[in-house]
């Protein structure tokens, strides 16, 4: 049942959780950025909720509801430690693959030149395979670059 | 209020204890702490959430889904027949520690 009261809860809960989910938004904006985290975070901010419901319940204005449930909320560190979890690190490939490429695609290049100058002086024609395979280390380094921008 | 550092080596008891008892989530916990130690000991929602997440991992307790409430679904927590073990455990490790303590303690004061 939806009273006028439920009303007026609909109305104003967005705005009310559009503050607690700034102030989870901010306590949490070291945290690693996983799928954890998420589901975490979305949990605190149901459950905040509900207090902020609760304690306007009890009477309390909804800005003092939502300040003391946030001021009770108490502090981040042990959760950070648990959700810190060190994950077994992914060595970096990306510097490897972009090396790869470009010795790779010299090799492919160099042959394409010398049967182009070998067998058909005269006419050009290894330039387009020869800009095929540029995409090959152009994508690689586009991944090394992303990768280093990321750290 | 007790000082809760004293506490905080006995958070599962406390939490796990509570979810023996029914499917409980987090929101429901903390009240039910603040209201059986009559606001004596109140748990903050961070140091909770740590908790959970910490014996989720160990498979001591599960989470599901529940019903929708304030326009979010509440998420409940249920212990499993690992955590009962566990729970089992703890409760003879507190009895003696208790009786340790007490040695040092009774007819003090």
């Amino acid at each position: 049942m939806v009273g006028s009261k439920g009303n007026y809860r609909l109305i104003y809960g967005g705005l009310r959780m559009k503050k607690i989910k700034n102030h989870i938004d901010e306590l949490f904006k070291d945290f690693p950025r996983n799928h954890e985290t998420e589901m975490v975070k979305q949990e605190i901010i149901q459950n905040l909720e509900e207090k902020v419901f609760y304690l306007m319940d009890q009477g309390k204005e909804e800005e003092d509801a939502i300040n003391k449930a946030i001021v009770e909320f108490g502090d981040i560190e042990d959760l950070k430690q648990e959700l810190d979890v060190k994950e077994p690190e992914k060595r970096n490939m990306s510097r490897l693959n972009l090396e790869f490429s470009l010795w790779g695609s010299g090799l492919i290049i160099a042959f394409f030149i010398f049967i182009n100058i070998y067998y058909t002086p005269h006419t050009i024609w290894a330039i387009y395979p020869i800009f095929a395979i540029l995409w090959w280390p152009l994508a690689m380094y586009f991944v090394w670059s992303r990768k280093k921008w990321s750290e | 209020m007790v000082r809760s550092d004293i506490i905080r080596g006995h958070l599962d008891s406390i939490i796990l204890r509570l979810i023996l008892e029914k499917d409980r989530y987090g929101y429901e916990i903390s009240q039910e702490i603040s209201l059986r130690t009559n606001n004596r000991f109140q748990i903050k929602e961070a140091t909770l959430y740590a908790v959970f997440q910490r014996l989720e991992k160990k498979e001591i307790i599960e989470a599901y889904f529940g019903d929708v409430s304030h326009g979010g679904k509440r998420k409940y927590y249920r212990i499993t027949p690992l955590g009962k073990a566990y729970l089992n455990e703890l409760v003879k490790e507190w009895s003696e520690v208790k009786e340790i303590i007490d040695l040092f303690m009774e007819g003090l004061e």
